[in-house]
């Protein structure tokens, strides 16, 4: 064979496998083969990995055998980078038909015309149901200009989780206001002891902010504001407030000693949170995902006596705002994009138990320690029976239907205003900055942001 | 015949010229264009013209997040390039010395390198943990106070960071990335290692006859003889500490905990353009650390005929 003929084979060989490559995404069946041929395809993406998902898994089961019009094919995509690949997919002309998230993107998103707005999938009449039926802070959740883009599927709430042992061993009552969670804090760790503690009464979280600012009458943002510069409220007296004390801890401390304590936590984790090992705190703010930890730790101590914990919401000081606190959770969207957008909708109500089937969405939650977003599936024998097997989610599950329980605002620079909020507080607790100078920094960081993104939308 | 051989050699270079063209040549005009413009990924680019250098100009003067990234960026550059060099000679002088066991040292030198970033990363937050970390453990053994490294914003060579409350206590979380930087020290070892064995033995016969002793002859003769390398080395290096970021991304909680002090620019980038939706922002930073770092590059070429022996 010639070195002429020898080369033209090889370009056929190199041309062919091209056009197949190309060809390759074309050939992507595009219906349902097997047990749920000729139904259409729900694409569902969600973050869920572990034991959850396994339930999740089994919510879809469940729905794929409830009707014969949708498949619903889920997609895990643990970790941190959810928003990046959605950005890519949106890009790319195709993003999934659902997504569930958890982080504060609803405003980010929907003023930018990515997301479908709900009255767009339910009639009329259900959304009018919807609004009653949910509690306010899964409303909160999901809403963007008095519009629902989103829907919540489950409620993370804060509390204080409490050693009821250890308190009790220096005789101190539990947290019912803040001059009691700063004796708690002065018995346990006096200020005066030496650096190196091992255990604290109570350390504020830089994180915690967002909910400290809320129980002392924050609410960082006023969104009926007409101005950018007025919506963003960072720096109001009561946010300012909530840090200073907050700051109080570093001062006692020293931020030096504050940071350091932090850190042992990062080497804690699963069911040796900083609440169970070693007793490292007598009082925490923590979510209700703990009280499963809890439970483990007690059913692994081989009769051992264990510690008792109770569960108590935030105190609030004078002026204050009871039952409050800073709530996220998880969230259904469907991009603008969607190709099955009304299968998407029939999935995210059999979900929360909006379908006529409360006692489905009850299970569902039971089984994954996660609080409802409305009291119908509340009152479902299921979930009553997990309060009754699980104490601690009680007050959380009250805490959920508070109308004080708040989210980071829905303005379309959410996600940015949260992670700024965040610094501030960690600069005035790790570094002993100024609290008003940091919050004043935040806000107006904020602010021009805002600023920007309103010229462009106009 | 001559073009028909033309054809085939760009053919032949085709797949790598279409990966350079649309992987690197692409996003590079791209990401100039969208320097100039809001764009959100989201939705089409608005023409902003010159707002987004003004922004990051403001950030600079005004002490904003800007300035705190190249800050940041800077300290971990000139830190990390300075250590792995000082490292680097040192370590591979010692292994080139005739010594039992010369091979094993060489290999244990070597293998952190081959250790994936992200699992260093993890193991180097458990090592400098403040209260169960093994380097405060072993500093305590010296009466050194534990330090907060990852916990703590505190630089060890900027005492205006040192915190109030310090009590010797100065090493912060820039200083932990620095000592993580060394991890990887193993692969510029290779490198001095072969320098070494290149430089002729005449040179130090001739010192050791002048009188000159073992620091001498590494001061006259071994470290004139590396600068080539080390020249290499420090802009390569500088190149590379500019774009770190898996390493960052981790032990900062991906947001440059605790407060902003390891958002180094790389960071701000990713966060501003897929966290914040600003890639017309992110783009323009980019830009201005692309000029950045061939500005220093430039400077490093000038300066290198003074010091660099050729």
């Amino acid at each position: 064979m010639t070195n002429d003929r020898m080369m033209k084979r090889s370009w056929h060989l190199i041309a062919s496998l091209a056009v197949s490559i190309l060809l390759l995404p074309g050939c992507e069946p595009t219906g349902e083969t097997g047990e749920f041929e000729g139904r259409d395809k729900v694409v569902f993406w969600h973050f869920w990995g572990g034991r959850d998902r396994t339930v999740v898994e089994d919510i879809v089961a469940r729905f794929n055998a409830s009707q014969e019009e949708f498949v619903v094919r889920p997609i895990a995509l643990p970790g941190s980078n959810l928003d990046l690949k959605f950005f890519l997919s949106v890009a790319g002309g195709d993003p999934p038909d659902l997504m569930n998230h958890d982080d504060p993107v609803v405003g980010d998103w929907a003023q930018r015309g990515v997301l479908t707005p709900l009255d767009e999938l339910a009639t009329e009449e259900e959304l009018s149901r919807l609004a009653d039926w949910v509690f306010p802070a899964a409303r909160k959740l999901g809403t963007y200009d008095e519009q629902l883009f989103a829907l919540c599927n489950g409620l993370d709430i804060r509390a204080l989780y409490c050693n009821k042992t250890l308190l009790d061993e220096h005789d101190l009552p539990l947290p019912k206001t803040i001059a009691d969670l700063d004796r708690i804090a002065e018995t346990i760790a006096p200020a005066d002891g030496a650096s190196g503690r091992r255990r604290m009464g109570y350390l504020p979280d830089p994180r915690r902010l967002w909910a400290w600012g809320v129980v002392f009458g924050g609410s960082f943002a006023d969104l009926a504001a007409k101005t950018p510069d007025e919506m963003v409220t960072a720096d109001e007296p009561p946010v300012l407030a909530a840090l200073e004390w907050m700051a109080g801890y570093s001062r006692r401390y020293g931020p030096s000693e504050v940071a350091a304590f932090r850190s042992g936590e990062q080497a804690l984790t699963g069911s040796s949170f900083p609440l169970l090992a070693d007793r490292r705190y007598a009082v925490m703010m923590d979510g209700q995902w703990r009280v499963r930890d809890i439970a483990e730790a007690a059913a692994s101590s081989n009769g051992e006596r264990v510690d008792e914990f109770i569960v108590t919401p935030l105190p609030a000081p004078p002026g204050g705002r009871t039952d409050a606190g800073w709530v996220n959770g998880n969230f259904f969207v469907v991009p603008k994009q969607a190709k099955q957008k009304r299968g998407a909708w029939e999935f995210m109500k059999f979900w929360i138990g909006f379908a006529d089937n409360a006692s489905v969405a009850a299970e569902a939650c039971a089984a994954g320690g996660w609080i409802p977003v409305a009291h119908q599936v509340v009152d479902q024998p299921a979930y009553q029976q997990a309060l009754r097997e699980q104490p601690l989610l009680e007050e959380f599950v009250r805490l959920a239907a508070s109308p004080n329980q708040m989210p980071v605002p829905a303005l379309p620079v959410a996600s940015s205003y949260y992670n700024q909020v965040n610094q501030a507080a960690q600069a005035v607790l790790y570094r002993g900055a100024d609290p008003e100078e940091e919050l004043r920094k935040a806000a107006d960081f904020t602010r021009a942001r805002l600023r920007e993104v309103s010229d462009e939308g106009k | 015949m001559h073009r028909r051989r033309l054809i085939t050699g760009l053919l032949m270079v085709s797949p790598w010229l279409t990966g350079f063209l649309v992987l690197t040549v692409y996003p590079f005009l791209a990401a100039l264009y969208w320097s100039f413009c809001s764009y959100d990924l989201l939705s089409e680019p608005q023409w902003v013209g010159l707002r987004n250098y003004r922004r990051l100009l403001s950030e600079l003067v005004e002490g904003g997040t800007f300035a705190q990234a190249l800050t940041n960026t800077a300290y971990f550059a000139i830190g990390s390039v300075l250590l792995s060099v000082v490292f680097g000679v040192a370590l591979a002088v010692m292994l080139s010395w005739e010594v039992r066991g010369r091979a094993v040292y060489r290999t244990l030198c070597y293998l952190p390198s081959v250790v994936p970033t992200v699992a260093a990363a993890v193991l180097w937050i458990w090592l400098l943990d403040p209260q169960q970390g093994l380097v405060n453990a072993a500093l305590e053994t010296v009466n050194v106070p534990p330090q907060g490294w990852f916990q703590s914003t505190s630089a060890a060579a900027l005492p205006s960071a040192w915190p109030e409350d310090h009590g010797g206590r100065i090493f912060g979380s820039k200083d932990g990335l620095l000592l993580m930087s060394l991890w990887g020290v193993g692969n510029l070892l290779v490198i001095y290692l072969a320098a070494i064995a290149d430089i002729p033995e005449q040179l130090y016969e001739a010192a050791e006859l002048d009188g000159a002793g073992r620091l001498r002859q590494f001061f006259h003769v071994t470290l004139p003889m590396l600068t080539p390398v080390i020249f290499f080395n420090v802009v390569m290096g500088l190149i590379q500490s500019v774009q770190a970021f898996t390493q960052i991304y981790i032990v900062s909680d991906g947001q440059g905990d605790p407060a902003g002090s390891t958002l180094t620019l790389s960071l701000h980038l990713f966060l501003s353009a897929f966290k914040d939706l600003d890639m017309g922002y992110a783009s323009a930073m980019a830009w201005v650390l692309f000029l950045v770092v061939m500005l220093v590059t430039v400077w490093l070429f000038r300066t290198s005929r003074h010091w660099v022996h050729v």
